[in-house]
């Protein structure tokens, strides 16, 4: 009687465990073809988007990316845009222009020159150097260089395109990354367009000891990383 | 121990092959849960039949490890041991009920066979302690739960066995009894694992599906290089030197042999917010820094890699503790030069690259992951279902 019982005993046990076996591996079957109801969202990485990245200011970005080059690549690329072209494909009032450059005032600095020059001083290389280490998520590096609120147009245009050139020049220099061309936005505007107010004497420059009114600060070249994605 | 004709030592046995079998069934549902592709919480508790714990690490890591199954190039996840031990301890309970029904009618040739056989479980749960201990560094209380119920099956079945000695009142069995029960005890061991390996969904349909790398090469950058010493297949991981499961997935690499015959392009990926701009907090507090160090390392950067791994815990205390105290740490074990390696600007733009290089490619921000060539590997596939993976996507690895 015992070896029956035992033997039934066995055999139902191992019965249960095999049938409890199949279901698992069944219900797992049935889990693998049914969509998840909550699937567990995972981060994408991507580039860096900060709060300033606002819908006007990724346009006129953006803008910038495409008429000047950066969006095109190869040897052909076009490199930079005119104050022309600014004024052009910005479509936007000049004070509007560089109050969307507002929200860089620690993110960037302002490289200054001397009257007529377009030579990067020490200091003015040392600000360039933290700036363009200091890139995290940005894609892309903006200079926008400016000459002087007096003057032709045509010797500020030349001027301001020579200290662009200058930055560029240093950077690449400093960085010695073959994609260097399809990180940096140059700007380069004259007189006609966007000049800083003396209030921009407050921002991060390679002169903070030096007297500033708003004819120096428009010496002068903005750099900054854009935390946006474009 | 106990006197002649007492039922103690099979009630023993009985109740060892119950708890066996429930901490068996609660290993085997775990593993059978995770064919699903997904994640699930892992039953890890000294009590038969707790709810499962969506902190059982030392469960988790058991359960990926290479010596928690069998057949893992052939089956997805393998067939995990514990389901020999399913069926095993239903064998074990049976018989152990029959000697306590059957009491001093029991033959001491049915229980020498009981004591000889009863002590298999305990042998196997001897071995498996000493690899957990030795391999894993831990112990896991579901496998713990077989291991005592092994013991305690082995106790009963000997004392049983040793209280029947020269009782010569038994009455005596046939010898051919015994291959009977030696099959028995086979088929019912056996019966679980296969109807689990009959029955186990296909995944091949679904290790493909984690698409691929759109952008292959870091620009204006190299990745750390690590290539094995029998290198065939090209791989490139993403990882954080302070990520836990990057750390278990070195190990499973090397525990398998698998990453001799890997040659490894290694991004590394770190989870703290200091460098990397994906995340609002640190995960891990410290692993840029860490990250730094991999980078410095250039030729030993697996060593140093490994070093990280070893000492995941004291480096993760130092990164919260503060960037000196983990400098101090890195300084003491490499040296001034590679400190000054991780301080200098170059490498943290090296380190940026590498971020970027995830950006660009939009991969999930999550480590460790995995891509053979340019298919990634999914994640459930980087851990229980490893071996099967490499199987049909890279077989030269595991060749």
């Amino acid at each position: 009687m015992a070896g029956i019982v035992g033997l039934a005993a066995g055999i139902l046990l191992t019965a249960g465990s095999v049938l409890a076996v199949r279901s698992w591996t069944s219900t797992a079957a049935q889990h693998l073809i049914e969509p998840e109801k909550e699937k567990p969202k995972v981060a994408v990485a991507d580039q860096a988007e900060v709060a300033y990245c606002t819908p006007q200011f990724k346009q006129v970005l953006e803008r910038v990316l495409h008429s000047c080059g950066l969006a095109a690549e190869g040897e052909g690329a076009r490199r930079g845009c005119k104050p022309s072209d600014v004024k052009t494909f910005a479509s936007i009032s000049d004070d509007d222009f560089n109050a969307l450059f507002t929200p860089l005032k620690d993110r960037g600095g302002v490289v200054l020159f001397d009257e007529g020059k377009d030579d990067l001083d020490d200091n003015a290389k040392k600000l360039l150097e933290e700036r363009w280490f200091a890139r995290k998520g940005a894609r892309y590096f903006f200079v926008v260089a400016r000459a002087s609120k007096t003057g032709s147009p045509s010797k500020n245009n030349a001027l301001s395109h020579r200290r662009a050139n200058s930055v560029m020049f240093f950077l690449k220099q400093l960085s010695n990354d073959p994609e260097i061309e399809q990180k940096v936005g140059l700007l380069w505007l004259g007189n006609e367009f966007a000049q800083l107010s003396k209030e921009y004497c407050s921002w991060p420059n390679s002169r903070m000891n030096e007297k500033c009114d708003d004819e120096p600060i428009n010496r002068s070249a903005f750099v900054s990383w854009v935390d946006c994605r474009l | 121990m106990f006197s002649r004709g007492s039922k103690a030592p099979a009630v023993i046995a009985l109740v060892a092959s119950v708890l066996g079998l429930i901490f068996a069934s609660s290993s085997t549902l775990d593993y059978a849960a995770h064919l699903d592709r997904r994640l699930h919480n892992v039953h890890c508790s000294f009590i038969p039949g707790a709810s499962a714990d969506p902190k059982a690490e030392a469960c988790r890591a058991a359960m990926y490890s290479p010596y928690s199954a069998l057949l893992k190039d052939q089956y997805w996840g393998g067939i995990p041991i514990s389901l020999f031990g399913l069926g095993a301890f239903c064998f074990f309970a049976a018989f152990a009920l029959y000697l306590l029904l059957a009491g001093e009618k029991t033959s001491r040739r049915t229980l020498g066979f009981f004591a000889l056989l009863g002590t298999t479980p305990l042998l196997v749960s001897l071995l498996m302690l000493t690899i957990s201990i030795t391999q894993l560094g831990q112990i896991c209380k579901t496998c713990a739960g077989i291991y005592i119920s092994s013991a305690l099956l082995a106790f009963g079945a000997v004392t049983a066995w040793l209280s029947a000695r020269g009782d010569a009142s038994r009455p005596s069995i046939s010898f051919a009894l015994v291959p009977a029960w030696l099959v028995g005890l086979g088929v019912t061991a056996l019966a679980p694992a296969v109807v689990y390996a009959a029955s186990a969904p296909d995944q091949r349909p679904y290790i493909t599906q984690c698409g691929e790398i759109k952008q292959a090469k870091i620009k204006g950058d190299s990745p750390v290089k690590i290539r094995g010493a029998r290198a065939v297949q090209p791989t490139m991981l993403f990882e954080d030197p302070l990520c836990p499961t990057c750390k278990a997935f070195h190990d499973r690499l090397v525990a398998e042999n698998i990453i001799e015959k890997l040659d490894i392009e290694l991004v590394l990926f770190p989870l703290d917010n200091e460098c990397n701009w994906m995340l609002d907090s640190a995960l891990h507090p410290g692993a840029c820094i860490v990250s730094k160090a991999v980078l410095c390392g250039e030729g030993n950067a697996r060593q140093v890699l490994e070093w990280a791994y070893d000492q995941q815990e004291y480096l993760t205390r130092a990164g919260k503790a503060g960037e000196n105290t983990l400098r101090a740490a890195i300084k003491q074990r490499w040296g001034e030069s590679l400190l000054r390696c991780v301080d200098d600007k170059k490498t943290d733009v090296r380190l940026n690259n590498h971020l970027h290089f995830a950006s660009e490619n939009n991969i999930p921000v999550s480590t460790p992951q995995m891509y053979l060539g340019k298919r990634r590997v999914c994640d459930e596939d980087t851990d229980l279902g490893l071996r099967f993976t490499l199987s049909q996507l890279a077989p030269e690895v595991l060749k």
